[in-house]
């Protein structure tokens, strides 16, 4: 710096030293002029500068256009290498925000940030599907005003948020919800959104399943109690004793058979890996088939329909005692004079058994529960008609073990057909 | 300067808390709605009783909302779009709680139809879609609210047609059931009633769209063929 100053005064003396023989020879304002231009030279050169530093602070950009004269190059130079610093520093900044926000969308949870007055200042694209939200113009929008049910506006507006709060979506069917806020920063708060729909459903199914087996169970105890209790208090002539003794024979073997199924799915549940012995088909089929004509009693008709050159590999008990869980079923749903078809099929791809019929048929909220333990669709009905509630149970598990799928399909009025898929590895004896 | 600014500032603070009361409001019919359907679909009776004791927040909230709608004209004497936000609240939480009250109508026809020991059975389907169509509607309509959001406004204003119209198709479908065997009659009446309900409810929605059109654009476009952009 101290150099520059000694410089520009070394200038302005160099312009005296001109100007003096000049006044002294020539003429007085001679002598003076030549000093004036030396130093308007030396201003000219400033101002010049100066005005190249006025126009770039307007708008500061980095490129090589920033280059200064003299005293003023250093100047530039270290403003110049300021601001590229600073450029540099708020791209990388840039590119850590973006990181953040990238793994907050790769989230599987949806996550909210709220300020203070609990407007929304991020949401992510999950908590945006789970939620209804549109980041784009919900910015800044209380969240209240959009997830307006009344338990999370409590929830949001209490203090307590050691746990966190389990709702159902309004927008998204059926989808349940926990919902936990997090305060974080001094006043600042984060939801945290997880889809427990799955565990819900969980949940309910264990519920159900405890309070189902104690109603099953139940409802025949208590017909046999009471008629314990009459045939104990009151004499009864024997025609009516055998009635009533009849009845209660009914109801134990009602209990039994529930016992025996109950016991039957946990085996199945417990049990090693099915055999790999090839199954007799024709075999098969055909006691299937006398089984039903059987259960029917003539009521219906009964076809096999089979290309009849291949076996299944598997354990012949659990599977003779799926598919005939499905044939019961047919000929128990379907009305007299109707028909049920048996067909076997069988290709490279895989084979297919199933059971087809023209009985009342299954509206299709039901179906995707129809394998769940004591899930009933019409309670009364399907109890008159002998089920425990728990057949479809035991062939979606003696199924699962061979790898087939159960296929259901319904039609309400016209009839149903459940088909047991399996895969190419299980069919034997394929010519 | 500075204490207009500060003025003014609270006067928006003012403006953004009537709104969030609204929704809240908007909130609780919805939960009052559905409840009401689930009410229909299960059978279950008992929440009925939380359906009609909801109905009385509502109508608080109601009074509420309308005393600080007068506070605010009569403190800030508000002018062009909030002045219009004003009064458009004022008609959205009326409308809002009639959709509570057809609500409550609702779960009490079902409370009806199931103490007397019938099921809805057949028409369960046909309702059960014009309940959901309406429901929708009131949560779009809201939303748009929430977002001073024109186009969505208009798509709920055209769904309302729909809704007619199905309202429409399951009347005379009853009419049918009821001139075939007169012993429905008196489930197929109830049931009317609640088709009725829920067609209302759309009615208020397409209200309610109606004025967030009012607060956006400054157009009143009730009872006119003019369609909301």
């Amino acid at each position: 710096m101290s150099s520059q100053i000694i410089r520009a005064l070394l200038l302005a003396l160099l312009s005296a030293v001109i100007a003096l023989p000049v006044g002294y020879f020539v003429a007085h304002w001679a002598g003076w002029t030549v000093v004036c231009i030396g130093l308007g030279l030396q201003m000219v050169f400033h101002f010049r500068n100066f005005a190249r530093l006025d126009r770039w602070s307007h708008r500061p950009v980095v490129d090589a256009s920033l280059e200064g004269e003299g005293a003023w190059d250093g100047i530039f130079g270290r403003l110049y290498r300021h601001e590229k610093d600073l450029r540099e520093q708020i791209a990388q900044r840039d590119q850590e925000i973006g990181m953040l926000i990238a793994a907050g969308q790769a989230l599987t949870d949806g996550v909210v940030l709220l300020d203070a007055h609990n407007q929304i200042l991020f949401c992510n694209t999950m908590a945006e599907s789970q939620l209804g939200l549109v980041i784009r113009t919900d910015r800044g929008q209380p969240v209240v005003n959009l997830v307006r049910q009344p338990e999370f506006v409590a929830y949001l507006e209490g203090s307590d948020y050691s746990r966190p709060l389990t709702m159902r979506s309004e927008r998204r069917d059926d989808r349940v919800f926990s919902v936990h806020v997090i305060p974080y920063a001094g006043d600042r708060r984060l939801m945290q959104v997880k889809d427990v729909t799955q565990t819900d459903r969980l949940d309910q199914m264990r519920r159900d399943f405890v309070a189902n087996v104690s109603h099953e169970l139940r409802t025949p105890l208590t017909v046999l109690a009471g008629f314990l209790e009459t045939l104990q208090e009151i004499e009864v002539d024997r025609d009516e004793q055998q009635r009533y003794l009849q009845m209660m024979a009914d109801q134990s073997k009602r209990m039994q058979s529930i016992v025996q199924d109950l016991l039957t799915l946990s085996s199945i549940e417990s049990a090693p890996p099915p055999d790999n012995e090839p199954v007799d088909m024709v075999n098969l089929l055909d006691k299937l088939r006398r089984d039903a004509e059987a259960l029917s009693a003539g009521r219906h008709t009964i076809v096999v329909e089979s290309d009849g050159h291949a076996d299944l590999r598997g354990s012949e008990p659990e599977l003779v005692s799926a598919f005939g869980n499905l044939v019961a079923n047919a000929v128990r749903y379907t009305p007299a004079g109707g028909t049920v078809t048996l067909s076997w099929k069988a290709t490279t791809q895989g084979a297919e058994f199933a059971v087809q019929d023209t009985g009342i048929g299954i509206d299709a909220k039901h179906i995707p529960r129809l394998t769940e333990r004591f899930y009933r669709v019409d309670r009364g009905r399907s109890r008159d008609v002998g089920g425990t509630g728990l057949g479809l149970a035991i062939v979606k598990h003696s199924l699962n073990r061979h790898q087939a799928q159960l296929d259901i399909k319904s039609t309400p009025g016209v009839g149903s057909r459940f088909a047991a898929k399996f895969p190419a590895n299980r069919v034997a004896g394929l010519h | 300067m500075n204490e207009s600014q500060h003025l003014s500032s609270q006067f928006d603070e003012e403006l953004s808390r009537l709104r969030t009361h609204v929704l809240q409001m908007g909130g609780l019919v919805e939960t009052q709605v559905s409840a009401a359907i689930e009410a229909y679909s299960t059978g279950e009776v008992a929440s009925v009783k939380t359906i009609v004791e909801t109905d009385r927040k509502v109508n608080d909230l109601e009074k509420a909302i309308d005393d600080d709608c007068a506070h605010i004209i009569a403190k800030r004497q508000p002018t062009a779009s909030d002045l219009r936000l004003i009064l458009g609240i004022s008609k959205i939480v009326t409308d809002l709680e009639r959709a509570g009250d057809e609500a409550k109508k609702i779960a009490k026809g079902v409370r009806r139809i199931y103490e007397n020991g019938h099921l809805p059975g057949q028409y369960g389907v046909g309702i059960r879609h014009l309940a959901e169509a309406a429901l929708v509607m009131i949560r779009r309509a809201l939303d748009a609210f929430a977002r001073l959001d024109t186009p969505q406004a208009a798509d709920v204003i055209k769904a309302d047609t729909d809704v007619d119209a199905e309202f429409k198709s399951i009347i005379r479908q009853l009419i049918t059931h009821m001139m075939e065997d007169p012993r429905t009659i008196t489930t197929s009446i109830d049931i009317i009633w609640i088709a009725r309900a829920i067609e209302r409810i759309g009615d208020h929605a397409k209200n309610i769209s109606e004025q967030v059109v009012y607060v956006v654009e400054g157009r009143d476009i009730r009872h006119t063929k003019e369609k909301a952009q």
